[in-house]
């Protein structure tokens, strides 16, 4: 199998873009991409593009959605849907044949356009299934892991609430974030309930949004740059609530056994990752993935965060973009942004939001909802600085 | 275009009615397949029913909904025992006629027949949980 490196990395702005079409998103991301390319790329050098979207404003349901902004016609388009892990799962999946060399050249792009419809995602609570979800909404299956983890292991509604205000203090730094203001815990405890025991500031907003990343086999790679970014390990796995796990009412053992199958890739533990881009569709995600990626113990991610460890200039730095909570969460968007951020990272070049540790290792990670199974897919990539 | 689901579910909506694996114990609700989620085995199962009530495993309050929905609306993972004994099955359940203040984990809730919502007209029936009626505070 052939190694493989990120050469370029774009992005537009996130935010509520009602002036911008899901072609212009798309078409804007891509250029960005190109021109992030340290040696330059032409679009005849792309053999393959992966594409990932929900496709909820429907503008997209096929392989075209990137073909027709983009311009790159007459090659394989492939588009991936993988719930909220779909930026992520087009990654791994374009690196997968970029590393068996069904492709030297690789796009992957993605896109979501969430504040088109006034109804979006609130009208899949209506879904008319008794037992699968009828009137149950996202912060519903999230708060259930939370109600359940202050139970359990003692964690506090302030722990909690510290994961909102270290994402906005990051927001507020980054360029590209949606929301940029800074909020203390009493901010997040008194902003209004949304879902019991999770208020607004615990939820990512509804946010547009686009990204595109280029990556290339070790046969072309000096082609494009001096500092590639290196892809060392992958993983994917899924699990359902139903099963009756006591333990998936606490996190989500998803990731636990992506996070297992990605750094037995890599040939690392979780004490090697120096950056980290995870899914906090709402603070508690976050909190719970601190423990099923293994930066600390089962029960010990409120200890975890209060401790600073994953601050900006902690010793484990999470989401120094601002995560979804501060960026937001354009859902084919996201973990490609999210993988942009860990190459900036690990190359230096993230600005304001630059962690102090010379990065080595950099984890972008994903979970996806299945209505009565919440994050019951979990999609993981690791980078490194240095060729695996 | 939604009354298939209906119809495939009405014994699990209606009569609780549930199937447990032979192999490892694993209660299907409200799917009837082959092969069981939790040990893979494929094949044997027992028809089951599960008991009207129910221990809270987690639980939320929704407070902003779609207007079809009462909010605040409790809802709650629920370990429902079958009525033979033998594991429970885990499920979502929809609380009514309960305080927000009075639910918590751990304790017991009973079902209650309701009428769930209509489609097209047609009503549409299950179970709601709430606090037992002894246990009102």
């Amino acid at each position: 199998m052939r190694d493989v490196a990120v050469v370029g990395a774009g992005m537009i702005d996130f935010g509520e873009l009602f002036e911008q079409s899901f072609d212009d998103m798309a078409e804007r991301a891509y250029l960005n991409a190109l021109d992030d390319v340290d040696k330059g790329i032409d679009s005849e050098d792309i053999d393959a593009a992966w594409f990932g979207t929900l496709d909820i404003a429907e503008n997209a349901s096929s392989g075209l959605g990137l073909s027709h902004p983009t311009g790159l016609f007459e090659m394989p388009v492939t588009r991936v849907e993988n719930a909220c892990a779909t930026g992520s799962t087009a990654f791994r999946s374009a690196v997968e044949a970029v590393r068996a060399g069904s492709a030297d050249v690789a796009l992957v792009l993605g896109a979501e356009k969430m504040r088109d419809s006034a109804g979006g995602l609130i009208e899949g609570a209506s879904l008319e299934q008794v037992w699968r979800g009828r009137g149950v909404t996202m912060p519903a299956f999230f708060g259930l892991r939370a109600t359940r983890h202050m139970e359990e292991y003692g964690t506090t509604r302030e722990q909690v609430a510290e994961v909102s205000v270290k994402n906005h203090e990051n927001g507020s730094k980054y360029p590209h974030a949606h929301y940029r203001f800074t909020c203390s815990v009493e901010d997040v405890v008194d902003s209004p309930q949304v879902t019991y025991p999770l208020n607004l500031y615990d939820c990512c907003p509804v946010t547009d949004g686009a990204a595109a990343t280029v990556i290339v086999s070790e046969d072309v790679v000096e082609e494009y740059t001096d500092d590639p970014v290196w892809v060392a390990g992958s993983g994917l796995a899924t699990d359902t609530v139903q099963r009756g796990a006591d333990e998936s009412l606490a996190g989500f053992p998803a990731t636990q056994q992506a996070a297992e199958q990605a750094y037995e890739e890599a040939d690392i533990t979780a004490d090697d990752i120096d950056v980290a881009e995870v899914h906090d569709c709402f603070t508690i995600t976050e909190l719970v993935t601190y423990e099923d990626l293994g930066f600390c113990e089962k029960g010990e991610g409120g200890a975890f965060v209060e401790s600073g460890k994953p601050h900006l200039d902690g010793e484990k730095p999470v989401n120094p973009s601002g995560g979804l909570l501060a960026k937001g969460h354009p859902i084919g968007a996201t973990g490609v942004a999210q993988v942009n951020e860990i190459y900036e990272q690990l190359r230096g070049e993230a600005g304001a939001v630059q962690v102090e540790n010379d990065p080595e290792y950099g984890l972008q990670h994903n979970i996806g909802i299945g209505r009565d199974a919440t994050g019951s897919v979990s999609c993981i990539n690791v980078l490194s600085k240095d060729r695996p | 275009m939604y009354e298939p689901p209906f119809t495939r579910d009405r014994d699990a909506n209606e009569r609780l009615a549930a199937r447990e694996c032979d192999a490892c114990g694993w209660v299907s609700f409200p799917e009837h397949r082959e092969i069981c989620k939790r040990c893979g085995s494929v094949g044997e199962w027992t028809d089951t029913e599960l008991e009207e009530r129910g221990t809270v495993q987690s639980y939320v309050v929704q407070q902003r909904l779609p207007d079809e929905f009462e909010t605040p609306l409790p809802l709650a993972i629920m370990d429902v025992p079958q009525t033979s004994g033998g594991d429970p099955a885990r499920v979502y359940g929809l609380f009514t006629e309960t305080d927000p203040e009075h639910i918590d984990i751990g304790m017991e809730a009973e079902a209650d027949f309701r009428r769930i919502f209509d489609v097209d007209g047609l009503p549409i029936h299950s179970f709601k949980f709430k606090r037992p009626r002894g246990d009102r505070l």
